[in-house]
């Protein structure tokens, strides 16, 4: 059963939402306010934490901010709906996913499962265990990146769309293509979360050796994982 | 009348007063030192010279052309010399008619019984001699009795000088006094400007210093007007954004609540259920719109610009438009064109487009096609003007320049069946006007209307495609 934390400052709604979340099979943590969010989350080994950005205090941010520099527990942020500044923010500071509020309770747990599905998922058998293009190894097993001989830490959802993307290394993956396959749904237009992931994964890596770009961006396609 | 409340009112009547008093005073006083002057020649020791030298230019005037010759001489004399010089004949009358002082008259009588003496020359003899063919003679008197302020104000000459002077000075006040009247309006003339704009933050008063007049107070009044409206415009705003937030949260428990209420039941047919669920999705898309109307009618645009293809975009809506556009039994075409490349947020575009395409499908009658025309112009190849065109009912005259207004409705029954709610006509303008477009609704003469937008196109040079 995963465990899930669920930071919110709305009492009766983060109540209603941990009995609908139980109900469809997690075990749920609550925090009223950011500080308690932060506690529970750096003691405690979650699957999955649900942060409301919109929290007095310490605001859903700052928590994600504080909780990146030790911990890459997958996060979902809920953000104001329309309000493209906290999610572009949110997914640049490491957040997997981000979800406008008021939504669906379906919708949410249909988004939080994706999460969960991308941060356990292991190889199939017909996979290689490790790939590797250059400077750049991944271990599928143990998800991790190692690139040029260091590790690179990055969030379960910077790692689907790495594999992703180094899977069909030196092809286009168009934005639904990659949406669907790394983060698990359909690509929505101005979903600025793609970008966001693929700018992250440009910072993590940094340029081939030849100091070319490693990740190029074809207008109005996609991206392709360059391989010459 | 109140001193202190009509400053302006004083200053008019002080300037004008004074700069007319400094006229005629400097008038006459130019005109009286010239008199003075003239008068000191005639006490001078010597004040006949200057007739002397008149006198050859009159036996001149004779020799050549007679007494008709001098008589033309004389006029002339007269019209440029300030002290009249009379010609007066054996019997003491003037050549042209003038009036002869009997100082003179006294004179001449006086004079004319005393043989010349040989000592006396002509040139500075006061009875100074004009010798006609016909034996007659005519002596030259100046006549300084008639030297009057009349006479020299009529000698162009004379007051050429003062004249250009004082409408120099007079220009040079009034200039500063128009200057000083109409530039605190013109400031208040590009304050409301602004104001009608939308932009409330400009104030005239600090721009006017220490000035205190009507024109002063006018300008802190229309200060105190702008402060008012921006803070009522403000609150409007705030009241708008505090209250769609404020709904946010029931309808988050709403939602919550919902989610329970299905797990409970689970399979049952739940037609009350969806209908809730499909009701607080209209909600929550009604407060996402007023939100973003709001953030739209505040100006402040958080989002990054880049280049948009609109071709492509409105391609992509009005594919969406045709479903909905099968639905009502009707159709929706387009007559695309390519390169149409704008700088803009692609969102607010996308919604601005969206909202009124989605609008022409929504009131089109049955069996009736939507055109959307996009193309370059009308007026410049800079622009591109993208025209929407229905047949539905269309808009009464007096509500299209209405229909951009948030919750405006043309026909209340109408709107509310087919499920609009009054902001998306709103949202587009606002959309279009923030990306320094244009929109307008017009009603085509066949019925129906025609809704255009026009947006300045990005220069070609900048519209290539750069990977980001």
């Amino acid at each position: 059963m995963p465990n899930i934390l669920l930071a919110d400052d709305d009492i009766e709604l983060s109540v209603m939402l941990s009995e609908y979340f139980t109900t469809e099979g997690f075990a749920v943590d609550i925090a009223y306010d950011g500080e308690t969010a932060l506690n529970k989350a750096t003691t405690k080994n979650y699957d999955l934490i649900v942060l409301d950005v919109m929290m007095p205090g310490r605001n859903g941010i700052e928590v994600l901010r504080e909780l990146r520099r030790e911990s890459s527990t997958p996060v979902l942020i809920l953000t104001a709906r329309h309000d493209d500044v906290d999610s572009i923010l949110g997914l640049e500071l490491g957040a997997d996913d981000y979800l406008g509020k008021p939504c669906n309770p379906r919708v949410l747990v249909a988004h939080m499962r994706s999460i969960l599905r991308r941060s356990t998922e292991r190889s199939g058998p017909a996979a290689p265990d490790k790939v590797q293009i250059k400077d750049l190894e991944m271990h599928v097993g143990s998800r991790t990146v190692i690139c040029r001989n260091v590790r690179v830490d990055m969030t379960s959802t910077e790692y689907s769309v790495l594999e992703a993307l180094v899977r069909s290394a030196g092809h286009v993956v168009s934005k639904e293509d990659l949406s669907e396959r790394a983060l698990g749904r359909k690509f929505a237009r101005f979903d600025r979360s793609l970008d966001m992931h693929v700018s992250n994964l440009r910072k993590k890596l940094g340029a081939l050796p030849g100091g070319e770009e490693r990740i190029t961006t074809v207008r109005g396609v996609g991206y392709q994982y360059v391989t010459t | 009348m109140n001193l202190h409340v009509h400053r302006l009112f004083w200053k008019f009547f002080i300037s004008f007063w004074v700069s007319l008093i400094l006229f005629a005073a400097l008038v006459v006083g130019v005109a009286s030192n010239y008199l003075d002057h003239i008068r000191e020649r005639n006490s001078a020791i010597n004040p006949f010279e200057h007739v002397a030298r008149h006198v050859i230019n009159a036996q001149q005037a004779v020799d050549r052309q007679g007494v008709e010759g001098l008589k033309i001489w004389a006029r002339q004399l007269d019209r440029i010399e300030a002290v009249p010089i009379l010609i007066l004949n054996s019997s003491g009358i003037d050549l042209l008619g003038r009036p002869v002082p009997p100082v003179i008259i006294e004179r001449i009588s006086r004079n004319i019984d005393l043989p010349l003496s040989p000592l006396d020359h002509p040139r500075t003899h006061p009875l100074a001699l004009i010798h006609l063919a016909d034996g007659a003679e005519y002596r030259l008197f100046p006549d300084f009795e008639q030297v009057t302020l009349g006479r020299v104000l009529q000698r162009p000459r004379v007051m050429a000088v003062p004249v250009l002077i004082a409408a120099l000075v007079s220009a040079f006040v009034c200039y500063v006094l128009a200057r000083y009247l109409v530039s605190p309006i013109e400031r208040l003339r590009s304050a409301a400007e602004m104001y009608s704009a939308g932009d409330l933050s400009l104030r005239v008063g600090p721009s006017l210093g220490k000035r205190r007049d009507e024109i002063a107070d006018l300008a802190h009044a229309f200060d105190r007007m702008a402060e008012r409206l921006d803070i009522l415009m403000r609150s409007h705003k705030q009241l708008l954004t505090d209250v769609s937030h404020e709904l946010r949260s029931p309808l988050a428990r709403l939602q919550a609540a919902l989610g329970l209420a299905r797990q409970r039941m689970p399979g049952a047919h739940q037609p009350e259920l969806d209908r809730i669920e499909r009701e607080s999705e209209r909600l929550n898309e009604l407060i996402g719109q007023l939100l973003s109307l709001a953030r739209l009618e505040s100006g402040v645009q958080t989002a990054k610009t880049e280049s948009v293809d609109l071709g492509e975009m409105i391609d992509a809506i009005v594919a969406d438009a045709a479903l909905e556009a099968q639905a009502r039994d009707c159709a929706i075409q387009l007559n695309n064109c390519s390169g149409m490349v704008i700088d803009g947020v692609p969102a607010l575009l996308h919604s601005a487009i969206e909202n009124v395409v989605r609008n022409a499908v929504r009131y089109t009658a049955p069996k009736t096609t939507v055109v959307v025309n996009v193309e370059r112009g009308p007026q410049s190849e800079g622009q591109v003007l993208v025209r929407v065109r229905d047949h539905g009912p269309g808009v009464p005259e007096n509500m299209l320049s209405r229909v951009f207004e948030p919750f405006v409705r043309v026909e209340d029954d109408r709107a509310r069946n087919r499920g609009g709610h009054g902001l998306g006509l709103a949202i587009a303008e606002r959309a279009v006007r923030l990306h320094g477009g244009v929109i307008l609704a017009r009603n085509e003469p066949d019925g129906g209307l025609t809704v255009s937008i026009q947006l300045p196109l990005l220069p070609p040079a900048k519209s290539k495609h750069g990977s980001s």
